[in-house]
């Protein structure tokens, strides 16, 4: 091969050669590896206001994780922590609490890669101690978070149980005002659809028991009475007008108010999905919110590093079935 | 050894399967096969057994870099504990209602600020300012709210801070939210911690809830500054009630007293404009000049570089060789039947 004294080499022949060829393009994708830049490209990310309600039928204990019971805020805390690692870098998602009437704004919308711990332990440390009032309109709360998110700019997962404290007059929830569908989103439903008993706290925070049908109000007699009033016992137009027998009925207990949530929801042109667990969060969310344009990048050199290796391989093993065989072998 | 693997690692480990092919360069050389009579006839050459090893060598070098590039092989990133100036400075921000009135008590209107608005723009100038700041932010109204957890991230700690000129909440209960910023405070020792305290009003502090955060400033010894926006018109910390002294007819000056007796370091500022809140918080800076160890994240290093690099020299000595290849046969037809198309064994 080498110690001929042959007079040139057949240069020009090797030059057109295919295993030159293949190797000298494998050469150049490997050094077209080593100097390329990373390509830019568009991915699809969201924003997200997270609004959580965190009044006290969110304590129901009516999940279960790893065994044990887990309450509905528990399980959205979790199910949202889920959601936060798994969006796209770049991906910016708010904070803020519910209950009362309006969402509190914890913090503005903030990126889910770098400022991930942040917003990892703000959503960990979520609380229903928190709540400022023990009232729960959730319509009231549903449409102001629309508004806010459309304040900042972003797209809406609204987590809730549905459960309006004090009941709604007459059952009706206020109109919607805004525009439907001028924010996109999405309503979670969260909790069990059997009915389960509500857990009562002391001033300290110590549970104490749970609600009984006493203790709650089970009938907003707000504004005019409804109008089977007259039917009732004890109706008086003007000194009894709702009747003269306490309201009895189940708003002691809670679960989820699936077809009202999907009421307003309707409404005010979201989504609506049920929170079946820690996990499953992802997929209704993402469908729901507006993909948003993110700046990513894409690393060529896989592809180069593949192609080339592919050429090598191939160059190297052209003759290998012929070389293996004794039989095929060259004269 | 272990060392070397606890500190480097590969990114899509799973590709690394394929490095049994950086041995096919042993029983296929991929070179041009010349067809001789017999192997013997050709001379023991010790320079042409040395060459064919080194293109073995660069085969191997070639797909094993090749492989090993297409893993993405990384030195794992580090935490380095430096000491810089700086301090944890855990932030308990009053939202009550009053807070979005102006520092004259109205509703803001034209180029008028409100409060939170004052606060909201100064603070954020504040957060940022030092490099090396953890910064914890906790609201409160009725209820307190842990906004964000001590924290390193200003551009969150900002964000945290940007809503909080938005409409606030009730009232002013001041003892558990001191409480819940205290608690944000971690446990490492040798550290600044300052317990930066912003309203507009005070609250009493029943009595049995003060025997707690006595309990608990004395464990943590914060430097208090308690920054107090004060409406024109309402009283001062100084200002002793005309009829009887207790905490409810002047539940500023009493917060004050109990601050004081705290035995911390403590500073009240009375700020009656935003002028006044900004020489506050510059004041503030000034005072807080203590070393606080940060981590710095030294990101993961790619090698992948490397990989290609070892793998580029590989294929070119490889290409080399390809060029260079002699072609017995042909030469030997050649010389024979000129006419004759030339027997190629090519591999």
């Amino acid at each position: 091969m080498s110690a001929a004294p042959s007079p040139a080499l057949p240069l020009a022949r090797n030059l057109r050669g295919p295993r030159f060829l293949a190797l000298a393009l494998a050469l150049a994708l490997t050094l077209a590896a080593l100097v390329a830049p990373a390509l830019p490209v568009t991915r699809t990310g969201a924003e997200i206001l997270m609004v959580v309600d965190i009044t006290g039928s969110m304590n129901v204990r009516d999940y279960t994780q790893d065994g044990r019971p887990a309450s509905r805020l528990d399980t959205a805390k979790a199910a949202l922590r889920r959601l936060v690692a798994d969006l796209p870098c770049g991906s910016r998602v708010a904070l803020a609490l519910f209950t009362e009437r309006r969402p509190f704004l914890l913090f503005a919308p903030i990126e889910v890669c770098a400022d991930f711990a942040p917003l990892d332990g703000a959503l960990a440390a979520l609380d229903w101690r928190m709540a400022w009032e023990g009232d729960s309109r959730i319509a009231a709360g549903l449409h102001r978070a629309v508004a806010m998110a459309a304040d900042l700019g972003t797209d809406l997962v609204f987590v809730t149980d549905g459960q309006e404290t004090p009941p709604l007059p007459g059952g009706e929830p206020p109109p919607f005002d805004g525009r439907p569908g001028a924010v996109r989103g999405l309503v979670v439903g969260a909790g069990g659809y059997a009915l389960s008993p509500i857990p009562r706290y002391d001033e300290l925070g110590r549970e104490k028991g749970f609600y009984g049908e006493a203790d709650v109000t089970q009938e907003n007699r707000f504004g005019p009475p409804p109008a089977d009033a007259e039917s009732r016992e004890g109706f008086n137009p003007r000194n009894a007008p709702f009747g003269s027998v306490a309201a009895r009925g189940t708003e002691h207990l809670s679960s989820v108010r699936e077809p009202y949530l999907k009421r307003l929801a309707a409404e005010a042109g979201l989504a609506y999905a049920h929170l079946d667990g820690p996990g499953g969060l992802d997929a209704p969310v993402l469908g729901a919110v507006a993909p948003r344009a993110l700046r990513g990048s894409l690393d060529p050199r896989p592809i180069l590093g593949a192609l080339a290796l592919a050429l090598v391989l191939a160059t190297l093993c052209a003759g290998l079935p012929r070389s293996l065989i004794p039989s095929a072998r060259p004269r | 050894m272990t060392a070397l693997f606890a500190s480097h690692g590969v990114a899509t480990p799973w590709v690394l399967w394929l490095l049994p092919l950086a041995l096919v360069p042993l029983v296929a050389s991929g070179r041009r096969r010349n067809a001789l009579p017999a192997i013997a006839a050709a001379p023991a050459d010790p320079l042409s057994r040395r060459i064919g090893l080194a293109l073995t060598l660069s085969g191997i070098a070639a797909l094993g870099g090749l492989v090993v590039g297409l893993a993405g092989p990384y030195r794992a990133g580090e935490r380095i504990t430096r000491i810089g100036i700086g301090a944890q400075v855990s932030m308990l921000i009053d939202r009550s209602g009053s807070m979005n009135e102006t520092f004259a008590g109205k509703q803001p209107s034209g180029a008028e600020e409100s409060k939170a608005a004052a606060s909201r723009r100064l603070l954020a100038g504040f957060v940022g300012e030092r490099e090396h700041d953890l910064f914890a932010v906790t609201a409160f109204s009725t209820a307190p709210m842990l906004v964000m957890p001590m924290t390193d991230r200003h551009d969150a700690v900002r964000a945290a801070i940007a809503a909080i000129d938005r409409p606030g909440l009730d009232y002013t209960n001041v003892a558990r939210g001191l409480a819940m910023a205290l608690a944000q405070f971690g446990a490492d020792r040798g550290v600044s911690r300052v317990l930066l305290f912003i309203s507009d009003g005070a609250a009493v502090i029943d009595p049995r809830v003060q025997n707690q955060l006595r309990a608990d400033f004395a464990k943590i010894r914060p430097n208090l500054y308690w920054l107090f926006l004060r409406t024109k018109g309402s009283p001062s910390i100084h200002d002793r009630p005309e009829g009887e002294d207790t905490p409810q007819a002047a539940p500023e000056r009493h917060l004050d007293l109990f601050f004081r007796s705290l035995g911390i370091p403590y500073r009240a500022f009375e700020a009656e404009g935003p002028q006044a809140v900004a020489d506050a918080i510059a004041q503030i800076e000034a005072l807080e000049r203590d070393p606080i160890p940060y981590t710095e994240i030294r990101p993961r290093h790619d090698l992948t570089g490397w990989a290609y690099g070892v793998a580029a020299l590989g294929l070119l000595l490889l290409a080399l060789a390809a060029l260079a290849e002699a072609d017995l046969s042909a030469r030997r037809t050649a010389r024979g039947v000129a006419a004759a198309e030339p027997r190629r064994r090519a591999a």
